[in-house]
């Protein structure tokens, strides 16, 4: 009999030290795991960047003969058309690569591989000039577009110009980001017309003028600023009124040749194709107009070096704010399934808990896009709370939410781990000494869980620091409302000015996800420590 | 209320283990029972299954006219109804909790805590916290605090396994006399025979899930 003991003695020995062994696996798995989630993508892909680009070959030639053209993204409908007209007139194949115009000249700076580079306004090509990267002599006014106001299809009524949009008691106007053309236009417009100031208030940016485009199709905003051409490709929408003559910016797109080229034969004989009788009649059929010969007006007007005034702290506190609220809406309904996740056994669990761990590796992106049709204005819920005073799109409380989503599944298993350390015997014990489930929940599985609980809203916190993707979408980018670390980082990835106040971020965000990663080791250090007596006798 | 006549606990239970079925049919006689069996044959289990805590229990459990189990009627009256004292082998102390916090767990008078300190030689340890205990005077508190619950049964599980020789008996003295008062049955199961003879009237041996006299 004591033999017996003995040999199953040895075997507990056994099983112990296989255990701290997963513990240790699973330490540096955590470790690794958490840095990658918490140090936000975009700010991650900013250093990458900042390492990386110097690197990059400038001169090395495009693959084989196809001409590279970076484009505005209103352009890229049209564009491909008119390339697929050039090859048959004996040109050759076209690349193309479409983004904001302000995301694009700082690539072609940095020296992106690119034979054309169109833009959206003088300014940014302007400011290409200025640094060399475009050869001044090939700069062309190829095509021009008009500004809209847009409303939703459904809408009940709309404004009929400019001047009404102030007393028509519009609540959310959409324009495109500050740095894109599109936005800058429509902000432009809009001081011309004098009723900016009126409206700061209400303007939500999108990144892209599509973006925008797609808020007021959705009907979360009543209306919104775009491109001519944007709005006739969207059934969804309807033109109001534009924005165009008397006095209004025109809307340019010159095109010019890169100073890195390869191709410069052939990149001159494109424009020069595009600016021909076949490619304007494309353009027309797209809703484009014909631009003048020479200069241009916004090419003349003094150069506004492009730059928005985003100031870090803001951005900071903001975050903090934001991240803070993420932690305490999240705090019970974490306990509450991490404890389930530990403690309870049901029919259907795993899926439950694979519902709960989606948002981790679902795209952000995606995520938002969800929340925003759970509890967009147009949504039930979304509506209610809206009504009662709760808007949750484009607000700081949507920022908080989605960035409580996407924390959500660290924070739910961190506090499911705290559970899973607390030996369910002490709770069995509580229950023979008369004291029922809920109250032992109080006095013993949470006080005992409590350091790993902090530890989950730690994680949280740093997580929700780092959200981008879902608040993007469900919250837009507002200065001082919902413009958090992340997002103010890629807003000054478009403005070249920027790069102080990027620096500083960079290095306030790197701290804070740091310093919430050791309070994170720590608290779950104190959770094992506090509990490993009992396992060992 | 008897205390010698037998018929206050009879329990019929079926309970799959590992490898065996637990499966006893059981009406012990007397109120101070051992159960002996070898480590691993489930005594602990029976124990659990008496405190209510082993849900896949099936049959009967009836204490003092109370059914506590009848799995044919799905009842089962929940671990915290049942008033029994548990005290587990390893003690199970709330980690969190002084030793006079755990004794006084189950709502005991700080008077009833400070007397139960001084029957089991802890009165110097109460301020304390269980991660500075030795496994025998855990063991004397996870015994006060199931003591101080007022149950109307008392389960031990290798209640002794830690404690020296001389304060084995002084500790049996004291749970027999406390038992004694307040009239409270105890099934203490053992691998130990010396434990049997210290408490117990009436032995039961637990071989391959079932219970036999002894």
């Amino acid at each position: 009999m004591s033999e017996g003991k003995h040999n199953l003695g040895n075997l507990k020995h056994q099983k112990l030290s296989c255990r701290l062994s997963v513990v240790q696996t699973k330490q540096w798995l955590r470790w690794a795991f958490a840095v990658q989630i918490i140090v936000p993508q975009g700010l991650a892909a900013t250093v990458a960047l900042g390492v990386l680009a110097p690197s990059q070959d400038p001169t090395s030639a495009p693959d084989g003969e196809a001409l590279v053209v970076l484009a505005a993204s209103s352009l890229q409908d049209v564009l491909p058309v008119a390339a697929h007209a050039w090859a048959g007139a004996g040109g050759t194949r076209v690349r193309f690569n479409f983004d904001a115009t302000s995301r694009l000249a700082p690539q072609v700076f940095r020296g992106a591989p690119a034979d054309v580079f169109i833009s959206a306004d003088g300014e940014w090509m302007r400011w290409l000039e200025e640094r060399a990267s475009v050869d001044p002599s090939t700069v062309l006014p190829l095509v021009t577009n008009q500004l809209v106001f847009v409303v939703p299809r459904d809408a009940a009524s709309a404004p009929t110009t400019a001047a009404e949009l102030e007393r028509s008691g519009l609540a959310r106007l959409a324009l495109a980001g500050e740095d894109v053309p599109a936005g800058r236009y429509a902000k432009m417009a809009l001081e011309m017309a004098g009723v900016w100031d009126g409206l700061a208030s209400s303007v939500v940016r999108g990144g892209s003028v599509r973006g925008a485009l797609e808020w007021v199709a959705a009907g979360e905003v009543d209306g919104g600023i775009v491109y001519r051409t944007d709005a006739r490709a969207e059934g969804r929408v309807r033109v109001a009124f534009s924005l165009a003559g008397d006095g209004f910016p025109e809307v340019l797109y010159p095109g010019a040749v890169a100073a890195q080229t390869r191709n410069r034969e052939r990149a001159l004989e494109f424009l020069a194709f595009l600016r021909g009788p076949e490619a304007t009649a494309i353009f027309s059929e797209a809703g484009f107009g014909r631009a003048g010969a020479g200069a241009t007006p916004s090419l003349q007007q003094p150069l506004q070096v492009p730059s928005s005034i985003i100031d870090p702290w803001s951005a900071v506190r903001l975050s903090l704010v934001v991240a803070l609220g993420a932690v305490i809406l999240g705090l019970i309904p974490a306990v509450a399934v991490g404890w389930m996740l530990a403690r309870r056994d049901f029919f259907g669990k795993s899926v439950v808990s694979m519902l709960f761990m989606a948002p981790l590796v679902v795209p952000p992106v995606i995520t938002g896009f969800l929340i925003l049709s759970v509890l967009g204005r147009r949504s039930a819920i979304g509506g209610f709370l809206d009504g009662i005073g709760f808007p949750i799109p484009f607000t700081i409380l949507g920022a908080v939410i989605a960035a409580m989503v996407v924390g959500f599944p660290l924070y739910a298993m961190a506090i499911r781990g705290a559970f899973d350390t607390v030996d369910r015997r002490f709770e069995e014990v509580s229950w023979t000494l008369g004291v029922p489930r809920g109250l032992t929940f109080r006095r013993i599985s949470l006080p005992l869980a409590l350091p790993g609980i902090a530890a989950g809203a730690v994680l949280a916190f740093a997580r929700a620091l780092g959200e981008f993707g879902a608040t993007v979408v469900l919250a837009g980018n507002m200065e001082g409302e919902t413009r958090t670390i992340a997002l103010a980082v890629y807003s000054l990835l478009e403005s070249p000015s920027g790069r102080g106040a990027m620096w500083t971020l960079v290095i306030a965000s790197i701290t804070l996800s740091l310093v919430a990663l050791l309070g994170f080791e720590s608290l779950s250090r104190w959770q094992r420590r506090r509990l490993e007596d009992h396992h060992v006798h | 209320m008897s205390t010698d006549s037998g018929g206050r606990l009879e329990a019929q239970i079926r309970l799959p283990l590992d490898t065996i079925e637990l499966d006893v049919d059981w009406r012990p006689r007397t109120d101070t029972v051992a159960i002996l069996g070898p480590s691993g044959s489930g005594k602990s289990t029976l124990l659990r299954a008496l405190a209510g805590l082993e849900a896949r229990a099936r049959g009967t459990i009836r204490f003092d006219g109370a059914t506590w189990l009848d799995s044919d009627r799905d009842l089962a009256v929940p671990a915290w109804e049942r008033r029994v004292g548990w005290v587990p082998q390893e003690a199970l102390l709330f980690p969190h909790l002084t030793l006079r916090q755990n004794l006084a767990y189950a709502g005991a008078e700080p008077a009833g805590v400070e007397k139960m300190a001084e029957r089991l030689f802890l009165t110097e340890l109460l301020e304390r916290r269980p991660r500075f205990l030795s496994g025998g005077e855990r063991q004397r508190v996870a015994l006060g605090r199931a003591l101080l619950s007022k149950p109307k049964l008392l389960l031990l599980d290798e209640p002794f396994s830690a404690l020296d020789r001389p304060l084995r008996s002084l500790v049996a003295n004291m749970v027999r006399s406390f038992t004694q008062e307040t009239d409270m049955p105890i099934v203490l199961v053992s691998h130990d025979d010396a434990d049997a003879e210290l408490l117990a009237d009436e032995r039961w041996s637990l071989v391959a899930g079932r219970l036999n006299p002894e």
